[in-house]
C-alpha cells in the first residue's frame, strides 16, 4: 500500500491501476445499492459534512476578510459592535505608506531567497543521496527526516541556541576554525544577519521534503538512460542538464511551487526569533498584519494587507493548479 | 582508478558535512537538555552530556500550568484529528469509489485549499471566534485544526481508497454483503494502515500549530505546549537548558512518528502531480 518510489515519476507509467471512473454497474453493485438514484445521491451525502466545514470555516472566513478590509474597525468599532463602511480607504493608506513597501519588497525578496536556496542544496543534495554508499545514504536519509519533523518552533529555539552570543557552538566553531575572533559575536544586531538566520532555520527544514522529493524520482530513472547518454560522451553537467533536468521537470516545477506559497506566508520563525526585530527590520507581511490587527487593533488595515498577501498568494496558485490540472487526469 | 577514489571520498565527506548539518542541531538539543548549567554555560562546548542530569527537565516540568498545558495540548490535537479523520473518511470514500458529477470540482477545491494561506485568514477568524464568543476558549483550536488539516487527510486518504482493489468489496457483496458491510469488513481495515499514517501528519500540524494558539488563547490554563515553549527565552533570559529541556519531550514524539510514516507521505504531497 506504500505509494513506491517509483510511483513518483511523471509519465514513467501509464493510467494509475485502479481508476475510479467507470461506476460499477454489475450486478453486484447495483443490488447492494438498491434503486439507481439513491445510489448516485451517496457520493453527495459522503461530501456533505467536508463541504460545509470548507465553507463555513474557510469560504466565510475569506469573505470576511474582503468585508474587514473596507471597514474601520478599530478597538472602539469592535467593542460597540458598529460597522463603519469606509470604501477603499485602508488600502490607500497601506499603499501610500513607504514601510509597507518596504515590508512587501522584503518579504518576496525573502521568500525569493529561500526557495533558491532550498532548490539548489536539495538537488545537490539528492544527486548526493544516489551517489552515497548504503549505510552513508541511510544516515543521512535519516537526518534529513530529523531535520524534517523538527517542530519549527523547537527548530527556532534550537538554532538561537547555536547562534548565542556567548554560548553558541557557531561562534566557537568558527574562531577554532580560523575565521577570526567570533566570541560575544551577535547575530541579531542587523537586519541582514537576523534575516539570515532565520533564512538558514527555514532552509534547514525546507530542504528535506524537497531533497528526498527529488532523490525518489532519480532512482527512478533507468539504468540504462544513464547508460546511453555516457556511450554519447556526455559529462556530469550534460547529464544533468539533458536527462535528469526534464525527466525530474514535474517534481521540480511542484516542489517549487510548493515552497514558493510555504515561504511566502511563513510566521512562526520569523516571530520567534527577534518578533520582528532589530528595529522592524525582520517584518515580514505575515508579521505585519499580525501586528497591525491583533497587537495595535487596526482590524481594517490588518484585512487589507492580508489581502495583498492573499492576492499574491492566489498568483502563485493559479500556476500550480494549472501546472495540476494538465499533468493529472484522475484528478 | 585514482580519480574514481578521489571522488569517492568527496562523495563521503559531502554526505558527512550534510549529515552534521542536519542532525546536530536536533543532538544538541538533547545533549544541552541533560547537561548541568555549568557545562551549558561554557565557552568551550562539551560535546557529550557527561555529567549527565535531570534537573533541567524537573525544573520544566514544575513550572506553574504545565499540566494545563500538556492536558490542552492533548485534548485540542487528538479532537481534531479524529473529527478530521471522520470526514474526510467519508469524501475519501466518495472521490475514491463513486463517479459523480463534480467530482474534479471537488478534488480541485481540496487541492486549492490544502494550500490556503491560514496566516492570512487571522484576523477574520479572531473577528469570528470572538462573536461567537469562542475566543479563549479550547474548541476555537479544535475547529482550526480541524480545518487545518482535513484538506490534507482527504487528499492523501484518497489515494488509499484507490489502491485498494475495488474487486475486494465486490467480491464481498457477490457473497450477499451490503455496501456499508463490504466497507466495514473489507475497506476498512485494508484503509486502517493509510489512515494512521494520515492521522499521524495531521497530528504533527496540530501538535506544532503556533500562530492561533498565541493569539486566539489569553489565559495561561488554556495555553497548549508551543506557547508553553515560546514563554521559555522571556522568562528565563538565557535558561538554555531549561528551553531545551522543554523542547526535548515536545519533540519526540513528532520525530518518532515521522521516521515510522515518511516513506509513505514523501509521495503523500506530490503523488497525486506525478501520476499519469
Amino acid at each position: 500500500m506504500s505509494i513506491g518510489n517509483e510511483d513518483l515519476l511523471a509519465g514513467a507509467r501509464g493510467a494509475p491501476a485502479t481508476g475510479p471512473r467507470e461506476v460499477a454497474s454489475d450486478a453486484a453493485s447495483t443490488a447492494a445499492a438498491g434503486p439507481g438514484r439513491r445510489a448516485r445521491v451517496v457520493p453527495y451525502l459522503l461530501i456533505l459534512p467536508s463541504v460545509v466545514a470548507f465553507v463555513a470555516l474557510l469560504g466565510y472566513p475569506l469573505y470576511q476578510v474582503v468585508r474587514i478590509s473596507l471597514l474601520k474597525l478599530d478597538l472602539a468599532e469592535l467593542i460597540q459592535r458598529t460597522t463603519v463602511f469606509v470604501g477603499l480607504a485602508n488600502y490607500r493608506a497601506i499603499f501610500t505608506d513607504p514601510f509597507f513597501w518596504s515590508v512587501t519588497v522584503r518579504t518576496v525578496v525573502f521568500t525569493a531567497s529561500c526557495v533558491a536556496l532550498t532548490m539548489v542544496l536539495a538537488t545537490l543534495l539528492a544527486l548526493l543521496l544516489e551517489r552515497l554508499g548504503g549505510a552513508m545514504r541511510l544516515a543521512l536519509s535519516i537526518a534529513l527526516v530529523l531535520a524534517w519533523a523538527t517542530p519549527p518552533l523547537t527548530a527556532t529555539v534550537v538554532w538561537q541556541w547555536l547562534f548565542d552570543t556567548q554560548f553558541g557552538v557557531v561562534n566557537w566553531v568558527l574562531g577554532a576554525a580560523g575565521f577570526g575572533d567570533f566570541s560575544n559575536h551577535s547575530w541579531f544586531d542587523t537586519g541582514l544577519s537576523t534575516f539570515a538566520i532565520i533564512a538558514l532555520i527555514i532552509v534547514w527544514q525546507a530542504i528535506p521534503f524537497v531533497a528526498l522529493t527529488l532523490y525518489a524520482g532519480l532512482t527512478a530513472i533507468p539504468r540504462e538512460l544513464y547508460e546511453a547518454i555516457r556511450v554519447d560522451g556526455a559529462g556530469a553537467w550534460q547529464t544533468f542538464r539533458s536527462l535528469i533536468l526534464p525527466v525530474l521537470r514535474p517534481l521540480f516545477l511542484i516542489t517549487t511551487f510548493l515552497s514558493i506559497i510555504w515561504d511566502f506566508k511563513v510566521f512562526t520563525q520569523v516571530f520567534l526569533v527577534r518578533h520582528g526585530g532589530p528595529d522592524r527590520q525582520t517584518i515580514t507581511l505575515s508579521l505585519y498584519a499580525y501586528q497591525e490587527g491583533i497587537a495595535s487593533s487596526h482590524f481594517g488595515r490588518a484585512a487589507a494587507i492580508s489581502m495583498v498577501m492573499v492576492v499574491m498568494l492566489v498568483l502563485a496558485l493559479t500556476f500550480y493548479i494549472r501546472y495540476m490540472l494538465r499533468t493529472q487526469e484522475d484528478l | 582508478m585514482s580519480r574514481r577514489r578521489g571522488a569517492r571520498v568527496l562523495t563521503n565527506l559531502g554526505g558527512v558535512v550534510a549529515l552534521v548539518f542536519f542532525a546536530f542541531p536536533v543532538y544538541w538539543m538533547f545533549a544541552t537538555a541533560f547537561k548541568p548549567t555549568n557545562d551549558i554555560l561554557s565557552y568551550t562546548p562539551h560535546w557529550l552530556p557527561v555529567p549527565f542530569t535531570l534537573e533541567h527537565f524537573s525544573a520544566a516540568v514544575h513550572r506553574p500550568n504545565f499540566g494545563y498545558y500538556l492536558r490542552n495540548s492533548l485534548l485540542v490535537t487528538l479532537s481534531a484529528v479524529l473529527a478530521s479523520l471522520l470526514f474526510a473518511v467519508l469524501a475519501a470514500l466518495a472521490v475514491g469509489r463513486f463517479d459523480f458529477r463534480g467530482r474534479k470540482a471537488y478534488m480541485l477545491m481540496v487541492l486549492i485549499v490544502q494550500t490556503a494561506p491560514f496566516e492570512a485568514l487571522l484576523i477574520p477568524f479572531f473577528i469570528m471566534l470572538r462573536g461567537l464568543n469562542l475566543l479563549n476558549q479550547l474548541p476555537a483550536l479544535i475547529l482550526i485544526y480541524f480545518i487545518f488539516t482535513m484538506p490534507f487527510t482527504i487528499w492523501t486518504l484518497r489515494g488509499f481508497v484507490m489502491a485498494i482493489p475495488r474487486e475486494l468489496e465486490e467480491a464481498a457483496m457477490v457473497d450477499g454483503a451490503s455496501r456499508p458491510q463490504a466497507f466495514m469488513r473489507v475497506v476498512f481495515p485494508l484503509l486502517a494502515p493509510g489512515m494512521v499514517a494520515t492521522s499521524i501528519f495531521a497530528f504533527v500540524t496540530a501538535w506544532n500549530e503556533f500562530l492561533y494558539a498565541f493569539v486566539m488563547m489569553r489565559d495561561a490554563t488554556r495555553y497548549t505546549l508551543p506557547i508553553w515553549l515560546s514563554t521559555f527565552q522571556t522568562v528565563f533570559g538565557t535558561d538554555w537548558g531549561g528551553t531545551m529541556a522543554a523542547s526535548s519531550p515536545f519533540t519526540l514524539p513528532v520525530v518518532v512518528f515521522f521516521l515510522i510514516v515518511q516513506r509513505r507521505l514523501v509521495s503523500g504531497l506530490t503523488a497525486g502531480a506525478v501520476k499519469g
